[in-house]
């Protein structure tokens, strides 16, 4: 599913991963985890095709994200969900309209827009909240919402990349619990996290990074 | 469908919520093409009637005071004979005086001084469109003005070309000043549309982030500087209408030459709807200019 091979990433001469090799199949869920500037927000912005590699090569679904064309990015990502820490929810716009916005993109019909929401919005429990506008929910609800944004489109890769930071331990748990049963249903999962309680509820196999480097690799809970 | 219904509704919500960039966006499309506007109508119009007076260029042979009735034929003959006189008529120096008191009523009083008719007999000679080039009619002019009993021959076909040379001159000068202010209203609309882009880049970002391509993202400002130029092209063509209103209205109040106002035109509907829809284009360029390197970059 996911295939990293001896993967290099500098910012302006600064190390942000070096010599990075993974393999992740369908249907894992897999916790980065490591302190500030571990490099795991890097690690999920190449394999999301944001970032290219300096050096190394990147297989997503067996397409080489290191030569991918700029044109195709779009349509890779289309394949994945992502759910920030900040949640990039489009303000002025309801829960309905925001997790509509990749089925329009895509150019599904009305009716089949409204049959997936409605379903992605039940499956986060935000369904009553359909017309509300997103500015006026609270961090956990749109966090919510933006999960419902992620799986809309039956992604096979969710990418979350501190999903919890912003979110206090009952939300957490509560989030956790989506992303669980998000990976439950086959949906490959790769969570970036510095949360404890999150990796020792999620139970999937946890890769630890420090400067940019691999420390290691194990599945804490099988 | 749905896309594009999505794609417009995006556009008209960012014109509503950057008003003064929206309003600046349309005036300056609209001072663009009204000032080109401008131009074109005085081209067209000064065209009209140079095209009106080439269809009638009249070679006026006046007569010695003391032409013989043999010279008279003899003119006469010559002038029917010539290939490129269309048609001949005779002006006596009887029918000269009244066309001078018909044409200027209040300029009579002038001859009453000189006693007599100080006016001479004439020939009009219409020289037909295929020979009025100004080389040709100055050639048969030279060869009447030889002819016995000619005391001297006018023809309008010089200044006339005259005239064309300044609609040359206007041409180009509506040109260049139309290119001139086509960079200005690209750049002023493109500079709208960017800080419109850059208003939003937070929810471009987003969009890019769940996929969206390049041209989905540029669609809704290509739709907003359509738009701008759109409203643009359409008011720049109510001010000149308006514009040209007004100046008729003047030129009728100072009484100016009779019949010149209603020689005047304005444009067509053809021609006012090609303004619109170059106000439409210009909108589109800058957009497009605006936001491709924006778009074109890595995602």
């Amino acid at each position: 599913m996911i295939q990293l091979f001896h993967v290099t990433k500098h910012y302006k001469g600064c190390r942000a991963l070096s010599d990075v090799s993974l393999r992740i199949e369908k249907g894992e869920c897999v916790l980065l985890t490591g302190p500030s500037g571990a490099g795991k927000t890097t690690l999920l912005k190449l394999i999301f095709g944001a970032e290219i590699p300096d050096d190394g090569q990147i297989l997503v679904q067996n397409r080489n994200i290191a030569r991918i064309r700029p044109s195709d990015v779009p349509f890779l990502r289309r394949t994945m969900g992502f759910v920030l820490q900040d949640f990039k929810l489009l303000p002025r716009k309801t829960v309905f309209e925001n997790v509509a916005l990749p089925l329009i993109i895509r150019g599904l019909s009305s009716s089949g827009t409204k049959k997936k929401v409605n379903e992605a919005l039940q499956a986060v429990g935000m369904e009553h909240k359909r017309t509300t506008e997103t500015q006026v929910l609270s961090a956990g609800e749109q966090q919510r919402v933006c999960i419902a944004r992620a799986v809309v489109n039956s992604p096979i890769i969710l990418l979350a990349d501190e999903p919890t930071g912003n979110l206090d331990p009952q939300l957490t748990y509560e989030i956790s619990e989506l992303f669980k049963s998000i990976n439950a249903r086959g949906t490959t999962l790769m969570l970036a996290t510095h949360n404890k309680q999150v990796v020792d509820h999620m139970k999937g196999r946890v890769i630890r990074l420090d400067c940019g480097r691999l420390l290691s690799d194990q599945r804490a809970y099988q | 469908m749905k896309q594009f219904a999505y794609l417009l509704r995006e556009a008209l919500t960012s014109l509503r919520a950057n008003r003064t960039s929206t309003l600046v966006g349309v005036l300056t499309t609209g001072f663009t093409i009204t000032s080109f506007g401008i131009f074109l109508l005085l081209y067209l119009n000064v065209q009209k009637v140079v095209g009106t007076l080439q269809d009638h260029v009249e070679l006026i042979v006046y007569l010695k005071e003391d032409f013989s009735s043999e010279e008279k034929s003899q003119l006469e003959r010559w002038l029917k004979q010539e290939p490129s006189v269309e048609e001949v008529s005779f002006v006596s120096k009887k029918e000269a005086l009244e066309d001078f008191h018909h044409q200027f009523p209040d300029e009579s009083f002038l001859l009453d001084g000189i006693g007599g008719n100080p006016l001479p007999a004439s020939f009009v000679a219409t020289i037909s469109p295929n020979s009025n080039s100004a080389t040709f009619v100055s050639n048969v002019a030279t060869q009447v003005q030889e002819l016995p009993g000619v005391e001297r021959v006018r023809y309008s076909q010089e200044w006339v070309e005259r005239l064309t040379l300044f609609v040359s001159y206007l041409e180009l000068g509506a040109v260049i000043i139309g290119l001139i202010l086509c960079l200005a209203s690209i750049t002023i609309i493109s500079n709208t549309i960017r800080l419109a882009f850059f208003v939003r880049r937070e929810e471009i970002e987003i969009l890019r982030l769940i996929g969206a391509t390049g041209t989905f993202i540029a669609i809704p400002y290509v739709i907003e500087g359509a738009i701008l130029g759109i409203v643009g092209g359409g008011l720049s063509v109510g001010l000149l209408r308006g514009m040209f209103e007004v100046f008729l209205q003047k030129i009728n109040a100072l009484g100016l030459i009779g019949g010149f106002p209603s020689a005047l035109e304005f444009f067509p509907f053809q021609t006012s709807l090609t303004l619109i829809i170059g106000g439409m284009v210009l909108g589109c360029t800058a957009s497009i200019l605006s936001v491709y390197s924006w778009v074109r970059v890595r995602p």
